[in-house]
């Protein structure tokens, strides 16, 4: 194999090297969002406190406050990133992502009920808080299951996969949209913020459980990487050299599912990242399904931690939720995926 | 003699069997065989069944009655790697993302091969590019298949059939959308891998004169039945031809290939009639 290449595109850096670049944006970015919020600090102060050699102010705000958040959009971002990129393999549709399936409204929903079941009548939470993830995975959990049982039901080809889900999903909005309007109007706003997605209330034990989760559901989906390169074929050729198409579909969507569940649990219904983290390391990485993984992971983590950072800037004091602004850039970019693939086919 | 021998048993069997899809049955009791270390050309006129058939030979369509059965064995015994490793089979209309290199799309062959983490990595790109190179491709590796022409295309998805390396390849109309000179190129191509590697090559064609020129068997199918099968010589005539396709037509020879071949001359529907009841 010629590592150079001979496609006439001018010389440009390896893929390992457009990876590192990544991480290293990714790092700075990590850098920032510890340093900056409603009290700034330098970068030496920071660095300093990370080596817990700080100011205690310095090393409580940087190990309570910051750092689970920081961490939080990381793995969340990440998350939804990986399961964007196993659904638009699995689907061999880049408008497929976990909002796009209608799991992330599927979480909502359950998050809206849970709400509205455990509510009294002066609109504090009967039980604890700490549910509420679990009411969230388990709406993406069932949503999920409901696309996938249609699609296998009518042994339907992947795009229309995407519009079950897409039908699904306008059916678990229209109920959080009923919950919202007839429920009280403290839990709305509390309804709003998760269906914004947000990590702000990032806690130490969120962080935990939901890398405890990631530690099993990341190297899954890396142990399936060869089949996802697979799938880039037609089904019937990807049949034809040995994969069995329908059995890895299957498992490609629990995984993407249970990913997907994992990070919204915890920060809500980040939108777009899904989407455009994949699509994007598809432009930027290229090649193998491995390094476009990988890629996909940096840039979904840089995407939302940069988000958070945007809005800690732009609106402090004010909380606005980081998927607001991870919306804002994904929705255009979206649009400009839409009009690239009408260009490529027609 | 042994090499007579070879040829004269069945590669692919299919015994009674029902093929169809959700609304249509194409075939109620489809017996045919294919022999070792030949090409056998499927022929017929649209929707007779011809790729059907070819799917059901790879499994790709799952028989609804009767037995398809791979060196006597069904082919649904068999694991999906186990079978690719026999099988492979360029299917009609392949498909690939466009920036995919030549290279990374011919490596996709060589799945069946690889089992858990023990892939053999020498043994994948000793095949990759030996495919390559009998496909004339070895300059275009690091090309994207996007930016190939139709005729180059069509030998990267044939040197990825290749690459799997397998006793039998099915191709579904590799010529489609190819101009004569491309489709020549690609059944050549076909033919001298084929005797070459000694493999036995089963392919859809539309063209009757590119069969006969190509192929040492043919099967000719219509209304849901086989309507002739055996060496071109035997069965390209023109009684048949003409019952198989419902039109008027000569079949004339070519000396220096030696060689049948037919000048259709008017459509006859009437003709297929005769042959669907006997």
């Amino acid at each position: 194999m010629t590592a150079a290449s001979v496609t006439g595109t001018p010389p440009r850096l390896s893929r390992a090297g457009r990876l590192v670049l990544l991480v290293l944006l990714l790092v700075a970015l990590a850098l920032l969002g510890i340093g900056l919020g409603s009290s700034r600090m330098s970068l030496d102060r920071v660095l300093l406190a990370l080596a817990g050699e700080g100011a205690r102010s310095d090393g409580i705000i940087v190990w309570s406050l910051r750092m689970p958040r920081l961490l939080m959009a990381v793995l969340c971002g990440g998350a939804l990133a990986l399961a964007g990129f196993i659904l638009q393999r699995a689907t061999r549709n880049v408008l497929a992502a976990p909002s796009v399936l209608g799991i992330v409204d599927g979480g909502a929903l359950g998050v809206m009920i849970f709400l509205f079941l455990f509510s009294n009548e002066s609109n504090a939470l009967t039980v604890s808080i700490l549910w509420q993830p679990l009411a969230a995975a388990s709406g993406a959990l069932l949503f999920a299951a409901a696309v996938v049982l249609l699609a296998v039901r009518t042994g339907a080809p992947p795009l229309r996969i995407i519009l079950y889900g897409v039908a699904l999903g306008a059916l678990a909005k229209a109920g959080v949209t009923l919950f919202m309007i007839d429920g009280p109007v403290h839990r709305a706003s509390q309804a709003a913020t998760w269906l914004a997605g947000s990590v702000h209330e990032a806690r130490w034990s969120d962080v935990s459980t939901l890398a405890a989760a990631l530690a099993v559901l990341v190297p899954l989906a890396f142990l399936v990487m060869r089949r996802m390169d697979q799938l880039q074929l037609d089904e019937q050729s990807a049949a034809a050299t040995g994969l069995p198409v329908r059995a890895t579909q299957l498992v490609l969507f629990a995984l993407a599912t249970c990913l997907t569940a994992a990070a919204v649990s915890f920060a809500g219904a980040v939108g777009f990242v899904g989407l455009v983290a994949p699509h994007a390391a598809r432009l930027v990485i290229g090649g193998r399904a491995l390094p476009q993984a990988v890629g996909a992971l940096l840039l979904g983590s840089a995407m939302l931690v940069a988000a958070d950072l945007a809005v800690r800037i732009a609106f402090a004091p004010l909380e606005v939720p980081a998927g607001a602004v991870t919306a804002v850039i994904g929705a255009p970019y979206f649009l400009f995926i839409l009009l690239r693939a009408g260009r490529v086919h027609a | 003699m042994l090499e007579d021998d070879r040829t004269k048993r069945p590669e692919i069997e299919l015994r009674d069997v029902a093929l169809g899809y959700a609304n249509r049955l194409v075939f109620e009791a489809l017996d045919l065989s294919v022999r070792t270390g030949r090409l056998t050309a499927l022929c017929g006129p649209n929707g007779c069944g011809k790729s059907t058939a070819l799917r059901a030979m790879r499994a790709l369509l799952p028989a609804q009655a009767g037995n398809v059965l791979l060196k006597g064995r069904s082919v649904a015994e068999f694991s999906a790697k186990a079978l690719a490793r026999e099988i492979a089979m360029l299917t009609q209309n392949p498909a690939a993302p466009d920036e995919m290199t030549v290279h990374h799309l011919v490596s996709l062959g060589r799945y069946a091969h690889r089992t858990g983490f023990s892939s053999d990595a020498r043994a994948d790109r000793a095949a990759v590019a030996a495919a390559l190179d009998s496909t004339n491709l070895s300059d275009l590796g690091d090309r994207a298949i996007g930016t190939l022409s139709g005729g180059q295309l069509q030998r990267v998805w044939i040197a990825m059939v290749l690459a799997q390396a397998a006793p039998v390849v099915l191709l579904d109309e590799p010529t489609n959308h190819l101009d004569i000179a491309h489709a020549l190129e690609v059944l050549s191509l076909v033919r001298r891998l084929g005797a070459q590697e000694g493999k036995t090559v089963i392919v859809v064609l539309h063209d009757l004169n590119l069969a006969a020129r190509f192929a040492d068997d043919i099967v000719f199918f219509q209304g849901g039945k086989v309507a002739g099968c055996g060496p071109v010589e035997e069965v390209f005539r023109r009684e048949l031809i003409e019952e198989v396709f419902g039109i008027e037509c000569l079949v004339r020879r070519e000396e220096a290939a030696d060689r049948p071949y037919c000048i259709p001359l008017a459509a006859c529907p009437g003709r297929r009639e005769r042959l669907v009841e006997p």
